[in-house]
């Protein structure tokens, strides 16, 4: 499945590029993510409670960024596997500025297997949009609260 | 299709239905069960603990209290359905209920299940924002009530809280130049709602129209209203032409999702035609 | 014989069971100490399983043992493939993945717990870890190129074969016309209500192996998992409790039944597993699963020069049973209804990353039928003639039977034409042809389908089969004068033990409800063949018929006996054989010996004296006492017949649809529906009646509703039933049924077969009435399922 849009954050893109690069920072935006942990060269351990409604699973898979080129593009990689499923998916993210804002475009393929696959069809894009509204806004309560407190302090 | 283990309590009342909720925040609250036991049984829900809400009293209930109608949350889709009470003060929701699944759908699925699960196909959605109703939700700190508009927050999700239960709907008696309608596409597998539409008009004495709810289900992540097709009926006399057109507003702004049955392209048709004709159908029985 | 029951509506004994919940199923069947299995199954369509650990579900609660793939590797054989095909090629289908798994679904580990809830939940604890491999999903691709998935194949084709008489080229030359059209045949499941089941025990003093399974073949399956456990053959009874439907999917043997027998053996228990709903989607055969393009040849006057059908079929990632064999059938049944000079099938079997495909209710005759009778419908619509005209312009005329194919058949014995004008007037075709233009003019959309069918069944023909085609019955009369009659074929719901009493009650003369027929046990029933390809009646029926005039024939010598006359003077009627000077009338005043009115702990002993006339009863109970028999008799009263068919049997008719499409949404609702089937002599209308509803219903199925998707990646996005359109009573037309009745040759009975007809003859008249519907948009195919998008899209352009 695609999945494509566009966001706009009210600050400027290289705090948002750092924002977005930055595990502490992912792991707050990433609905449900409950851990993530450096395992490498921008490879991280991540642990995922992901859901909507009563639909729950857990996941444990990688999160992995590649073709970084600051501050207007990468790539994110995420694999997850839990009881429900897997999920698979990458996203480039193209970032402009625009106004002092950022407008990032992102452009992503999602693939989904195993229970969830097979009995969620009708709901699966509604969930990923749902997951990429959540990130987004996440992500601008981020940037807003790190450009208010100052870069060293971001975690 | 075994669940994995979990604990279930029976409530004997509201408050020690809130209590366990409150000591467990992963619990679920058991109405019929028609959408969380399938749920459960593929593992994609794993609630550690059940509180089956089906005995507490007075939670299934059709009334009418002032011009106001009160439905309990437990009320079950057949006891609305063949409700002769609701099929003369307000017959959309008999209409609606008659929609949802099969007879043993019906007889085990409630009303208030189903908006608080939210299905993004389901039907009662629809009929709840065409009716305006009020939602009365109850916590350990007490109610408060949510309007239809502010319910359906996004995919499965409402304004219900970690630890409230909903238990009670209300809706405002209309008069007697109202005319409400149902119309939906039925899923061919579930039964669910490709795309259903609840319309609800009110004629002012001239025949004009004085006020238009128009609820819509099935075609993105939550059920909503159509404002736009709403204004556009406001305030003039209906004819065919001037529904057609106001339908054409029904997706305007949403964001509509695909699957495997139906496409973006075809389901924003779809809610255009089967708004036109919830809006024909309410009109005939407004006049 | 007398007809007293045979012809008649009778309603099915088996109801009341069914009806009241009273009957066995395999998961009905409670034996104490029984273990329960559940499967971990993949969740890739392709991918190596790099490693499996299975340490927390051994220390979960009330586990007894896992099994893996390295478990089974060299102790429980391949699951089978009897299919037969020149250079086929068969890939070794171990009962657990060893390596690679190749579908979603494919079991990957058994866990063997001591509830099926704690089973269930240790599932969960083996985590295995899968390497992914590039999947070979798209069928036309995968022939192509891309991934293989059977590596020592070098392609994932798995044969290609030719097969047709006639010149085919030449008869494309003579055609005025070719018209083209490429067909896909979607992949379906049968989704029988109750799913899979098996339960197995071992009695290790006895070394006795007893296989409950909810099967279409208990013996074939005998046969072949005592070849892949390697118990000896008669160490293994196979149980068949009811079945709650199958329509092909249990005409197999699936991994489950010979690993749970095996891991009975390892565990000397019991062990049971219940096939989930979302289990039967993803690990039961699929059916259908073609897509080919025809051609065919006409003259300006309609007459069909040729046909040639290019096809791919997806078999999915191994061989079941039959598999490869399926698209044979297509082959042979490319002829229709009709006259076709020259017909050529090219097959292309093709591996996929999914479930099997194998037999499902038509088994590749559907196919054969939807691409003639769309085919037909192309033709008239190219020429401008009337469909019922290129039709009836092609048949052969009843006068020409046996009719030869150029497909290698010898249709038994037709009268298309007579079949179709009893559709025609049934509809009120020239009316509706009327009504239909009216309703055009008026911006309506109706569509007016037909399809002229001819099946193939009764299967078959030893020669033509894998492991046998003929049929055995044994029947019996016991003592106190009840009738057993046992029969190889198995029953899963047609209602054999109705029809097979009624053939038995009027052959004997006996009372209905003395006959019990009993099926499905391999300790009770003599080798038996099984109920699948419409044979039931046909192959077994005729067994038992032949089986009571064996029996008859001894009853007959011991009548003469006690009765003191020669046989052959005898005269039976009304299960009573009477000397020839025995007036009708004294026959009635003779006293019966009241079965089962005998004094408490002695048979009754019938006074033979004196009298001119034995029933049929009586004279069991002298051949089991054995003191009166004519010297060098066998006691008993009892025969065994194998009856092997000289032919397979080829019923038809036409069914009519009219359908109205809504312009704004594409749905499609049934206006009428009008069938008129001859499935040669009928035992009973009721059942003939319920096999043409279930089967029109399935059709509609599959025209308007039915579709097995995987995704790109071969993940299967239909896997329950909110998603994969079973059809509803609700969504179905009222039938209106009639009959033509051409007796068969082939057997005495002269029954041709209906369990698949309404399946195969429907289809194509549901979709030939949406495109005649819309026709006016200049819509000439449409493929199924015709989902209003679709149709939506055409009307929209
Ligand atoms: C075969 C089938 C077909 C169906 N077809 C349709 C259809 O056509 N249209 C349609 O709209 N629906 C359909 N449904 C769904 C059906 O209407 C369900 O009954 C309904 O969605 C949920 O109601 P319930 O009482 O069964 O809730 P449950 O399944 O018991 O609960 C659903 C969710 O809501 C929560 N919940 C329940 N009650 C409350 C409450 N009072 N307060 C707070 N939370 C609560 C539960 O914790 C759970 O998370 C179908 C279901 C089935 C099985």
């Amino acid at each position: 499945m695609k999945i494509e849009g566009t966001q706009e954050l009210h600050a400027p893109r290289d705090r948002v590029y750092s924002a977005l690069t930055n595990p502490g920072i992912l792991q707050r935006c990433i609905p449900g993510c409950e851990a993530l942990e450096k395992i490498g060269e921008n490879l991280f351990a991540a642990m995922l409670k992901a859901g909507v409604g009563a639909i729950k699973g857990t996941f444990k898979g990688e999160v992995r960024l590649e073709d970084m080129r600051p501050p207007e593009h990468y790539r994110i990689v995420v694999e997850g596997k839990g009881g429900v499923g897997f999920a698979k998916g990458s996203a480039d993210f193209d970032l402009e500025e625009n106004d002092g804002a950022t407008l990032i475009k992102y452009s992503g393929e999602l693939q989904i297997g195993g229970t969830i696959a097979g009995v969620g069809q009708r709901m699966i894009q509604g969930a990923a949009k749902m997951m990429a509204s959540r990130f987004f806004a996440a992500l601008e309560a981020e940037v807003q609260r790190t450009t208010a407190i100052g870069e060293a302090d971001l975690v | 299709m075994i669940s994995a283990p979990f604990d279930y309590v029976r409530a004997n009342t509201l408050d020690e239905a809130l209590a366990l909720l409150a000591q467990n925040e992963d619990a679920k609250i058991l109405a019929g069960g028609h959408s969380l036991i399938p749920a459960m049984k593929l593992r994609l829900a794993m609630p550690p603990l059940l509180v089956d809400i089906g005995r507490i009293k007075d939670l299934s209930y059709i009334r009418e209290d002032h011009g106001q109608i009160q439905i309990g949350a437990m009320t079950t889709h057949y006891q609305i359905e063949s409700s002769d009470l609701l099929k003369k003060i307000c017959p959309l929701l008999p209409e609606c209920a008659g929609h949802i699944g099969d007879v043993q759908v019906r007889n085990k699925g409630t009303i208030g299940g189903s908006v608080a699960h939210s299905d993004p196909s389901g039907d009662w959605p629809a009929a709840i924002i065409a009716l305006n109703a009020e939602l009365v939700a109850v916590s350990k700190n007490g109610e408060r009530l949510v309007k239809a508009d502010d319910f359906f927050v996004d995919l499965m999700t409402t304004a219900l809280e970690a630890g409230e239960i909903l238990r009670e709907i209300r809706i405002n008696k209309s008069n007697d130049r109202t005319g409400q309608a149902y119309a939906k596409m039925h899923h061919p597998a579930s039964g669910f709602a490709v795309v259903g539409v609840a319309a609800n008009l009110t004629l002012d004495r001239n025949g004009g129209c004085e006020k238009a709810s128009i609820g819509i289900t099935g075609v993105s992540s939550k059920a909503y209203r159509a404002l736009a097709v709403e204004s556009a009926l406001t305030g003039s006399a209906l004819d065919e032409q001037k529904i057609a057109n106001a339908a054409a507003h029904a997706a305007d702004g949403v964001d509509i999702n695909g699957d495997l049955f139906a496409s973006e392209d075809y389901r924003r048709h779809l809610a255009q035609v089967f708004t036109k004709r919830a809006i024909a159908a309410a009109t005939e029985r407004a006049g | 014989m007398a007809a007293k029951y045979v012809g008649k509506r009778i309603k099915r004994t088996e109801d009341p069971r069914l009806i009241k919940g009273l009957a066995h199923y395999v998961d009905d069947v409670r034996l104490p100490d029984t273990l329960h299995v559940a499967f971990v199954r993949s969740i890739y369509a392709h991918a190596r399983i790099t490693s499996i650990d299975v340490t927390e579900a051994l220390k979960a609660p009330g586990v007894v043992a896992v099994y893996t793939g390295k478990d089974i590797a060299t102790t429980v054989g391949p699951v089978p493939c009897a299919a037969a095909l020149p250079d086929l090629k068969i890939p070794d289908y171990r009962v657990l993945a060893t390596g690679k798994a190749l579908f979603v679904g494919h079991p990957i580990a058994a866990v063997v717990a001591t509830d099926r809830y704690l089973a269930r939940d240790a599932a969960d604890l083996i985590s295995v870890d899968y390497e992914e491999l590039p999947v070979a999903v798209d069928v036309e691709a995968s022939a192509k190129g891309g991934p293989v998935i059977h590596e020592q194949f070098g392609s994932n084709i798995a044969y290609t074969l030719t097969s047709g008489e006639g010149d085919i080229e030449a008869a494309l030359k003579s055609a005025d016309h070719i018209v083209t059209q490429r067909m896909v045949h979607q992949r379906l499941a049968p989704v029988a209500m109750e799913g899979r089941g098996v339960l197995a025990r071992y009695f290790p003093g006895e070394e006795e192996l007893t296989l409950w399974s909810s099967t279409q073949i208990p013996h074939l399956m005998r046969t072949q998992v005592a070849l892949m456990i390697g118990l000896p053959e008669n160490k293994l009874r196979v149980i068949t409790p009811e079945v709650g439907g199958g329509f092909g999917s249990k005409l197999n043997v699936y991994a489950e039944e010979a690993l749970l027998a095996w891991i009975s053996i390892q565990l000397g228990k019991p062990v049971k597993w219940i096939e989930s709903r979302r289990e039967n989607m993803q690990a039961t055969i699929h059916g259908r699963a073609q897509v080919g393009t025809v051609e065919v040849g006409c003259k300006n006057d309609g007459t069909i020069t040729g046909l040639r059908y290019n096809v791919v079929a997806d078999l999915g990632a191994y061989h079941q049973l039959l598999t490869p064999a399926i698209p044979t059938l297509t082959g042979l049944m490319l002829s229709g209804a009709y006259r076709i000079p020259a017909i050529q099938m090219n097959v292309t079997g093709v591996f996929t990353n999914k479930m099997s495909t194998d037999a499902y209710r038509g088994a590749g005759r559907p196919e054969a039928t939807y691409v003639v009778e769309r085919a037909m419908d192309i033709v008239a619509a190219e020429l401008k003639i009337d469909p019922v005209e290129v039709r009836r312009k092609n048949f052969p005329a009843k006068t020409e039977f046996p009719f030869h194919t150029a497909t290698g058949l010898d249709y038994d014995s037709g009268d298309y034409e007579a079949a179709l004008d009893k559709a025609l007037n049934l509809s009120g075709y020239a009316k509706l042809r009327a009504e239909q233009a009216k309703a055009r003019a008026a911006g309506k959309l109706i569509g007016i389908g037909m399809s002229s069918y001819v099946e193939i069944c009764a299967l078959g023909p030893s020669q033509a089969m894998p492991a046998g085609g003929w049929e055995s019955a044994t029947v019996r009369i016991e003592p106190t004068g009840t009738v057993t009659v046992l029969t190889g074929a198995s029953p899963h719901g047609q209602g054999q033990e109705t029809s097979f009493a009624q053939i038995a009650a009027d052959e004997l003369g006996v009372d209905l409800n003395a006959v019990t027929v009993i099926h499905g046990d391999t300790a009770i029933v003599q080798y038996g063949i099984g109920t699948f390809g419409s044979r039931a009646t046909a192959v077994g029926g005729t067994a038992v018929l032949i089986a009571i005039q064996k029996l008859k024939e001894k009853a007959a010598k011991i009548a003469a006996h006690v009765l003191r006359c020669e046989a052959s003077s005898l005269a039976f009627e009304g299960g009573r054989y009477s000397r020839p000077s025995a007036a009708a009338a004294s026959a009635v005043s003779e006293p019966d010996v009241a079965v089962g009115e005998a004094p408490a702990g002695a048979l009754p002993e019938p006074d033979t004296e004196g009298r001119s006339t034995l029933t049929i009863q009586e004279i069991a109970l002298i051949a089991h006492i054995a003191k009166e028999l004519p010297p060098d008799t066998e006691p008993g009263l009892s025969a065994t017949y194998f009856f092997e068919p000289k032919n397979f049997t080829f019923p038809f008719g036409t069914h009519i649809c009219v359908v109205e499409i809504d312009k704004e949404t594409g749905e499609t609702k049934f206006l009428r529906y009008v069938a008129v089937d001859d499935c040669g002599k009928v035992i009973n209308p009721l059942l003939v009646d319920g096999q043409i509803h279930g089967g029109i219903v399935q059709a509609i199925g599959q025209a308007l509703y039915e579709e097995v998707v995987y995704d790109e990646q071969g993940q299967l996005v239909t896997g329950e039933l909110m998603d994969y359109a079973l059809p509803k009573a609700s969504q179905m037309p009222w039938f209106e049924l009639d009959r033509t009745e051409t007796p068969s040759p082939v057997n005495p009975l002269g029954v041709k077969g209906v369990g698949e007809a309404g399946t195969i003859g429907a289809t194509p008249a549901v979709v030939n009435a949406i495109v005649d519907a819309l026709s006016p948009y200049g819509v000439k195919h449409l493929d199924m399922p015709a989902r209003p998008e679709a149709v939506w899209k055409l009307i929209t352009g």
